[in-house]
């Protein structure tokens, strides 16, 4: 029988333990989302062929934007909002892309087409063919050519009913590689299924290009010969068969064509569908119709740089072209027709030179086409019949230049010549923006997209505190406090403005914003929680952005660093961030660097980069001069350097063949040169997939771990570790190594079988723990003939000894004469023994995959951990808490009550991403690469960033829960009323009870 | 009248040999109050008893000085073993109370210390009626016989903070002041 006391000790220390338990808390409150977090959902910049406006269903004249991006991400734009409807990434069914979902395609290109009248869309990406529902963004099928090495160079859609069926099919030309003797595929694949219709096959040399279709015939362009002397192959095939009816060679004997980029791609099912090339030196186009022989050439202006050709999309149109040039300066376009029974093309019209770089596009209604040319200060809409104008907008906000755009024209029925436009266009800052009639309807910042680095910076505080701050701190106490004491006394002039802002504060706080609105003069001012900062973003494009961390994430700033030219990314290897001087340093891989403030965004100095990439990684060392951003060149190669430049510590490098270097800077007079003080290799066979390094600042509150009994585990922390993991192709083994990186030994080891190294490797690394995630099959201990196969998380934590109360072979440092160890002496020191730290390791099986793992960093380190993780398969940010990830967790029984005093639970080998621990919630946050943290000011929250390939994701976490500030569930509205409605009644009641104990006195006692 | 109390006692007045002997109480005379003070007003009922064991008391024989030194240090030593009594149960309320931190534990282990230390501060008070000049000396064995009780109940306040954790005997109550390991070299991984 329990006394009332045994049953008190056996369920209280579990009530108290049931707030470490992960608990309905730890999900974010609805009232939270778009309060602490904000999500930029982006597409990617969308690309100019595969952008158009398309009406989903065939009786309803609403239209939607569809774009398939550089990002790869096909998607659906609600023209009128500006609002994703759909989105689906490419990269993740692409088979000859990487395994991640987050691979992101650099300048991606694929295709995206629309039938004219159908709810579906079709994109192509890779080897792959997709068809999408127009209005839900379902996947209706998927077809890809299978084998390896294909990849689709054309999509068309078939704009055509044949008797019987009534249903456009799609097109679909791959070439498949060199190594498959290079044959050219053009597959009819049919709309319902995704089924071949039918195969035409071609083993040639050719280059395939590009596909196009008429009513009754499908023309296969392809170039043939060498490269430099190439002449263009028009093959004609039966639609329904597929079979090659004829063939027509154009041009030749050397004198047109360069190579594929001279190709000018049309991409258009018009009635006659034509295709355009130029000289290598842009002095003449060539135009040809398909199917015919003849060749029409048109002179180009001298000064051309590019040639682009606007063609209406529909069969029913007419058949007329507009040739967009630009110039160095500005751009014009020529007007051309066609004439459908001699396949003479002839020029209709021209349109002047304007400046700027502008933009056309095509709309058609009907038989008619209209071209809308956006230039730098007006929409203008023309016909294509003839030059005149027919509408006309001046652009209201000016700002910067369309690169290129889809635009959408309705002919106003009631009155005669009134049409309405909209137009989306791509503009040189990487937004996307929609003008309706002249006006801005909406901006998409499809910018943010392709992020490949990003920085918190603190809000710039007054330089003039900074300084005097600084002078208080180094001159002697005194006079600092003389000089404080005069400071205070000027400040007071800003108290009446002080006294002024205490009632907006006041309804703020009590309203529940913890973070102030910006300021009436739109001046960024920190507040008191450190949830307001700036977050530094670069992207791949040559961007830099400036968000607004604490006010929803928004776009303070955006500034382009450099002007990247096509197919080349900025990758910038490092930011460093001086608060002081509110100055951040982006260090590209081609040698090229921007210093910019941090608040405004504006350039301060600037490098362009220099064709070889010459930087393989930065570090921000401690050097004599300060603390300094260095690069390092590739293969590790850092140089001889300044000796007041040189660094103080050893830096971890990697080697030309990718092993660990450990270098030290030995002062040489003036000079400093690099000597290698330790090399890692790891074992033949293997190859190091990740490095996992701890942040730069990384606070610990305590040195151990109290155990249930009140005994000390003591953490092994040693600032001076990295894991490196190392997978072998063949055996399929991963080895994961923890190192110290003054001395290069290696302190734990660990070897997990069934590896699968062509899946994500991925390690994190913390205070004194580390926790690598892949994707592996691992054989039971107790039946080795089953295993159990799947992603895994493998986490160990690192003691000083493994007998608590014991600070480990090193001794306690108070006892000892000098508190500091070298990693180095042991090793020196031939009858040394290395410390090593005690390893406990548990493995888990997860339920989804994770991703760019990092960990919470909050101040004082003194709230609980969380490992956040990006779930590339959900879309979604997890926060897995330190005490389910615990290596201590108790194995195949129930944890003791020391245990549970612990906080330990009992282990399970599957680890489910409990949905409440998706900070992300229901928000679909795709293609994340990199995840920053940064401690708040109060102890409790960090602040999250999670960025990538196409999305940007903010958060503040609170590992530990909110347990510093009051959140938003505390209703200071009503404690604020109860206080003052307490206040009102004693002045109300006073006179009264003083009244009455009056009366009492002078009342006689009966 | 002063003449008449020299001739039936010389040595005492008569003030004081009515005083000792006062005239008995005669039968209350209905209507008529006693005055204010009177002691048949007080106890009107129990006034005859009350004659009696007077009467009684003041037969029996006055305790000698060594008689009452002896009545007094037994007192003492009543007072003295005092806390020990209430000990069992104070101890096993402390054991049923739990050694989680709630408000009656917390008031509990709060009176286990105020009671012993109040009462070891107090201890001369407590013993004051009961010193003469002559039993001095043993009443010193008494008050150290009441304070080693008062320790007792002391201990029996420390076992129960030891019991809740709240005595800094084990590591981990000094970790916070141990000593962090620093390297002497640092290292930055540029990766």
């Amino acid at each position: 029988m329990h006394t009332p006391s045994t049953v008190l000790r056996t369920v209280l220390p579990s009530l108290l333990l049931l707030p470490l338990l992960p608990s309905p808390a730890a999900a974010v409150f609805r009232d939270e989302v778009g309060h602490i977090d904000y999500h930029h959902r982006l597409l990617g910049l969308p690309q100019r062929e595969t952008t158009f406006f398309h009406r989903p269903r065939r009786d309803d004249r609403a239209s939607l934007l569809y774009t398939l991006t550089d990002a790869a991400v096909v998607g659906a734009v609600n023209p009128g909002t500006g609002e994703v409807v759909w989105r689906q990434p490419l990269t993740a069914f692409s088979s000859s892309g990487n395994a991640s979902a987050a691979g992101a395609g650099d300048g991606a290109g694929g295709f995206l087409r629309a039938a004219e009248g159908e709810g579906w869309v079709v994109s192509a990406y890779g080897d792959a063919v997709h068809a999408w529902d127009a209005i839900s963004g379902r996947s209706r099928f998927q077809s890809a050519l299978g084998g390896t090495g294909g990849r689709v160079v054309d999509l068309e859609v078939m704009e055509m009913t044949e008797s019987g069926e009534a249903r456009k099919d799609v097109l679909a030309l791959f070439e498949e590689a060199a190594a498959a003797a290079g044959s050219t595929v053009l597959r009819r694949l049919s709309a319902a299924d995704g089924s071949v219709v039918w195969e035409f096959r071609e083993v040639t040399r050719d280059v395939p290009l590009q596909v196009s279709t008429n009513l009754d015939k499908v023309f296969l362009v392809s170039l043939r010969g060498t490269p430099g002397a190439y002449s263009l192959k028009v093959g004609i095939l039966d639609p329904v068969t597929g079979k090659k009816v004829d063939e027509v060679v154009l041009g030749g004997k050397g004198e047109d064509l360069a190579g594929k980029e001279d190709v000018v791609l049309v991409g258009a099912n018009s009635a006659a569908p034509i295709v355009g090339w130029t000289d290598a030196a842009k002095k003449t186009l060539w135009v040809n119709v398909l199917g015919s022989k003849t060749r029409h050439p048109f002179p180009l202006a001298d000064d051309t740089v590019s040639v682009e050709i606007h063609a209406p999309h529909l069969v029913q149109s007419r058949p007329h072209f507009l040739v967009h040039t630009r110039t160095a300066t500005g751009h014009r376009g020529q007007v051309f027709h066609i004439d459908l029974k001699t396949h003479t093309v002839t020029q209709a019209y021209g349109l002047p030179h304007l400046a700027g770089p502008g933009a056309f596009s095509t709309s058609s209604d009907g038989a008619n086409v209209y071209f809308t040319r956006i230039t730098e200060d007006e929409v203008i809409l023309l016909s294509s019949q003839s030059h005149g104008v027919l509408a006309r907008w001046p652009l209201k906000a000016k700002g910067d230049a369309a690169l290129h755009g889809v635009s959408e024209v309705l002919r106003k029925p009631g009155a005669e010549d009134s049409y309405a436009v909209r137009a989306a266009a791509v503009t040189d800052a990487d937004d996307w923006v929609l003008i309706r009639n002249g006006e801005t309807a909406w901006t998409r910042p499809e910018g943010l997209s392709g992020a490949v680095a990003a920085a918190f910076a603190e809000i710039p505080e007054d330089e003039d505190l900074a300084r005097s701050l600084e002078h208080e701190a180094h001159g002697n106490p005194w006079e600092a406090y003389l000089h404080r004491v005069r400071r205070h006394l000027n400040d007071l002039r800003y108290l009446p403005a002080w006294l002024e802002s205490i009632p907006a504060r006041f309804m703020s706080s009590v309203l529940g914003a913890d973070v102030a609105p910006a300021a009436a003069g739109g001046k960024l001012v920190r507040d008191s929680f450190g949830f307001r900062k700036l977050a530094i973003l670069a992207t791949r494009r040559g961007m830099v952005y400036g968000l607004d961390v604490g006010n929803k994430g928004g776009i303070l700033w955006r500034t382009r660093a450099f002007k990247m030219p096509r197919g080349l990314r900025w990758d910038v290897k490092g930011i460093q961030v001086h608060d002081g001087t509110a100055r951040a340093t982006l260090l590209g891989a081609h040698n090229d660097f921007v210093v910019l403030r941090v608040d405004t965004g504006e350039i301060l100095e600037a490098k362009g980069p220099s064709p070889q990439a010459t930087t393989q990684a930065t570090a921000l060392v401690n050097t004599a001069s300060g603390t300094r951003l260095i690069r390092i060149g590739r293969g590790g190669k850092i140089g001889e350097l300044p000796a007041d430049q040189a660094p103080r510590q050893t830096v971890v490098t990697r080697g030309p063949d990718g092993e660990l270097r450990g270098v030290v800077f030995v002062a040489d007079g003036a000079t400093a040169r690099e000597t290698t003080s330790w090399t890692f290799s790891p074992p033949a066979g293997y190859r190091i997939v990740h490095v996992a390094t701890r942040s730069a600042h990384e606070a610990v509150a305590s040195i151990g771990r109290v155990l249930g009994d009140r005994t000390v585990l003591y953490k092994y922390l040693n600032p001076n570790t990295l894991v490196a993991a190392a997978v072998n192709d063949a055996t399929r083994t991963l080895a994961v190594y923890l190192l110290d990186t003054v001395s290069g030994q290696i302190l734990a080891s660990a070897r997990h079988p069934g590896v699968d190294p062509s899946k994500a490797i991925e390690c994190a690394l913390s205070e004194n723990w580390f926790a690598c995630t892949f994707f592996g099959r691992y054989p039971l201990r107790d039946d080795p003939a089953q295993s159990l196969q799947g992603y895994q998380i493998v986490v160990s934590d690192l003691y000083e000894s493994d007998v608590p109360n014991d600070r480990g072979p090193l001794g306690d440092p108070a006892s000892s004469r000098s508190a500091g160890y070298s990693a180095v002496g042991p090793v020196d020191d031939p009858t040394g023994r290395v410390p090593l730290p005690a390893v406990v390791s548990q493995a888990y099986i997860l339920s989804a995959p994770l991703a760019a793992l990092q960990t919470t960093q909050t101040r004082q380190g003194i709230a609980s951990r969380q490992l956040l993780a990006y779930l590339p398969e959900t879309r979604g940010l997890a926060a897995i808490p330190r005490v389910v990830l615990d290596p201590r967790r108790p194995v195949g029984r129930d944890p003791t009550p020391a245990e549970v005093e612990e906080g330990l639970i009992r282990y399970h080998p599957a680890l489910e991403i409990d949905p409440r621990s998706v900070v992300s919630h229901e928000w679909d946050v795709l293609g994340v690469d990199k995840i920053e943290t940064v401690p708040a000011v109060v102890e409790s929250t960090c602040l999250v960033l999670a960025y990538g390939s196409v999305d940007v994701f903010g958060t503040r976490v609170t590992p530990s829960f909110l347990f510093d500030i009051l959140g938003k569930g505390f209703n200071k509205a009503s404690l604020v009323t109860t206080v003052a409605a307490l206040g009102v009644g004693v002045v109300l009641l006073a006179p009264m009870v003083r009244r009455k104990q009056i009366n009492m006195r002078w009342k006689a006692p009966l | 009248m002063s003449a008449s109390t020299s001739v039936s006692s010389p040595t005492m007045p008569t003030w004081a040999v009515q005083l000792k002997n006062p005239p008995p109480c005669r039968s209350k005379q209905p209507g008529i109050p006693d005055p204010p003070g009177f002691p048949s007003s007080q106890t009107p009922t129990s006034s005859k008893k009350k004659d009696a064991k007077d009467s009684k008391a003041a037969q029996r024989q006055a305790p000698t000085p060594e008689e009452m030194d002896t009545l007094k240090l037994k007192k003492a030593w009543e007072v003295a073993l005092g806390p020990i009594k209430s000990l069992p149960m104070t101890a096993i309320m402390m054991y049923m109370s739990g050694n989680s931190l709630q408000i009656f534990s917390i008031m509990m282990v709060f009176m286990a210390f105020k009671n012993p230390i109040m009462g070891i501060l107090a201890t001369n008070q407590a013993f004051e009626r009961f010193e003469t000049e002559t039993n001095r000396a043993r009443m010193l064995q008494v008050k150290i016989a009441y304070v080693a009780m008062q320790l007792v109940a002391l201990a029996l306040g420390i076992w129960k903070v030891n019991k809740m954790g709240l005595l800094p005997t084990t590591r981990s109550d000094w970790l916070a002041w141990e000593e962090r390991r620093e390297p002497l070299e640092h290292a930055v991984p540029a990766l």
